[in-house]
C-alpha cells in the first residue's frame, strides 16, 4: 500500500526550473518535492495512509483546535512561499490523493482548464479587503441626517402619547433599514471604485461577530485579483478611504497577497 | 517600508486562513466554526495574543478542553519561530 500524496499547488511546468529546497511537509517527516506532468507539475509530500485515513482528518479538524492550527499554519506558509516563486494554483487545505497515478489522472483531465488559470494568474496577485463599521456611529448619522426619518420624527411628536410608542418602534425598524442600505451602498461604492484598479473584483460572505470576536460589524468582505504593479495605487486608494472615512466610523482592512484561492478556484 | 512592505508583513490571524484554505470557509456555521467561534482563539494573531481565555469548548461532544495562556505563549513561540523561518526559501522571483 503505497503513501498518500497531499497536494499543495499546481504550477506550470516550463516554470519548475529550480529544485525546491528541502522542507519539511504535512506529518513534519516526509519532505515536499514535485510531481512533474508534461505542462503542469504538481507539488506534494507523501503522507503515511494509516496515519491519515479520511475520518481521522475529518475528526481532527473538527476536534483538535491545535492540531489544526498547526496544520493550517503550515498550508498556508507552504503555499505563501511557494506562490512568491511560482504561478500557482493552490490547491485546499488537506487535497488528497491515493497514489501517483489518482493525480496525473486528474492533472491530465484538467490540462486545458488548467492552462487558462495559469494565464489568468500569471503577474496578478490576489488581495483581500474587509470593511467594518461602528453601527451605533453610523445608526446615529442616518437617524439624524436621512430626510425621510426626520419627516417621520416630525409626525410623531404630533401624536398622542400612546400612538407615539408604537410609531416609534415602527421608525426604529425604518432607521435600521435605512443603516443597512446606507452601509450597502458605501461599501458598493468602494468595490467599484477598487474594480477599476483591478481586474476583478468579488464579493465574499462577511462573517459574524461571533467569528470574528470583534465589536465592530463586519460589513464587507472582497477580494481582487490586480497585476503586480497596480497593487500600489489599489493599496494607495484605500489608505486615501481610510483617511477619509476613519471618523464617520469606518474601518478598512486590506491583506495580501494571499495565494490566489479565490480566483484559480474551481473543482 | 512601503505600504505594502508593511501589509505583506503583517501577521496573518487563523480565522483569516482558515476562511480561505477550508472548504467551505468559515463564514458558513457548521460544527467547525461553533468549535472555534466565541472563543478569543478566533482572533489567535501571533501578535495581539489574548491570554485571557482559558478554556476552549469542544462543541460536538461537549469535552472541555484547558487551553491555559502558558500554553498559548508556548504555541506563539513555536510559530514565531517557523514564520520567522527563511532560508530554506531564500530563491524568490
Amino acid at each position: 500500500m503505497g503513501d498518500l500524496l497531499y497536494l499543495y499547488g499546481l504550477i506550470p511546468t516550463n516554470e519548475a526550473t529550480h529544485p525546491l529546497p528541502s522542507v519539511k511537509g504535512f506529518d513534519g517527516e516526509h519532505e515536499i518535492f514535485m510531481l512533474p506532468n508534461e505542462d503542469v507539475t504538481a507539488i506534494v509530500c507523501h503522507l503515511d495512509h494509516a496515519a491519515y485515513s479520511e475520518e481521522t482528518i475529518s475528526d481532527k479538524i473538527n476536534n483538535d483546535m491545535e492540531w489544526l492550527q498547526e496544520k493550517a499554519f503550515h498550508h498556508h506558509e507552504t503555499v505563501q512561499q511557494l506562490t512568491k516563486q511560482f504561478t500557482i494554483v493552490p490547491l485546499k487545505f488537506c487535497t488528497l490523493y491515493k497514489n501517483e497515478e489518482s493525480l496525473r489522472e486528474t492533472v491530465e483531465k484538467n490540462k486545458a482548464k488548467l492552462s487558462e488559470t495559469f494565464a489568468l494568474l500569471d503577474g496578478n496577485e490576489e488581495w483581500n479587503l474587509k470593511i467594518y463599521c461602528d453601527d451605533e456611529q453610523i445608526k446615529q448619522q442616518v437617524s439624524e441626517s436621512n430626510p425621510v426619518i426626520k419627516a417621520k420624527r416630525d409626525e410623531i411628536s404630533a401624536l398622542p402619547r400612546g400612538r407615539q410608542f408604537f410609531e416609534k418602534k415602527k421608525m426604529d425598524e425604518l432607521i435600521n433599514q435605512e443603516l443597512e442600505d446606507e452601509k450597502n451602498r458605501f461599501c458598493e461604492n468602494i468595490h467599484e471604485k477598487l474594480k477599476n484598479v483591478s481586474l476583478y473584483g468579488s464579493i465574499k460572505k462577511t462573517w459574524g461577530k461571533d467569528v470574528t470576536g470583534r465589536k465592530e460589524k463586519m460589513a464587507w468582505n472582497s477580494v481582487f485579483l490586480l497585476p503586480s504593479p497596480n497593487v500600489e495605487q489599489f493599496l494607495g486608494n484605500v489608505e486615501q478611504y481610510e483617511g477619509e472615512f476613519e471618523e464617520t466610523g469606518w474601518k478598512f482592512e486590506v491583506s495580501g497577497p494571499w495565494p490566489p484561492y479565490h480566483f484559480s478556484s474551481f473543482s | 517600508m512601503t505600504v505594502r512592505e508593511t501589509i505583506e508583513n503583517k501577521d496573518i490571524a487563523l480565522i483569516d486562513i482558515l476562511d480561505v484554505i477550508l472548504d467551505k470557509g468559515v463564514a458558513i456555521k457548521g460544527d467547525l466554526i461553533i468549535s472555534i467561534a466565541g472563543v478569543d482563539l478566533v482572533y489567535l494573531d501571533l501578535r495581539v495574543l489574548i491570554s485571557s481565555v482559558e478554556t476552549l469548548v469542544q462543541h460536538k461532544q461537549g469535552t472541555r478542553k484547558i487551553i491555559n495562556s502558558e500554553q498559548f505563549d508556548r504555541d506563539r513561540e513555536a510559530l514565531d519561530h517557523a514564520a520567522a523561518e527563511p532560508d530554506e526559501w531564500s530563491h524568490q522571483r
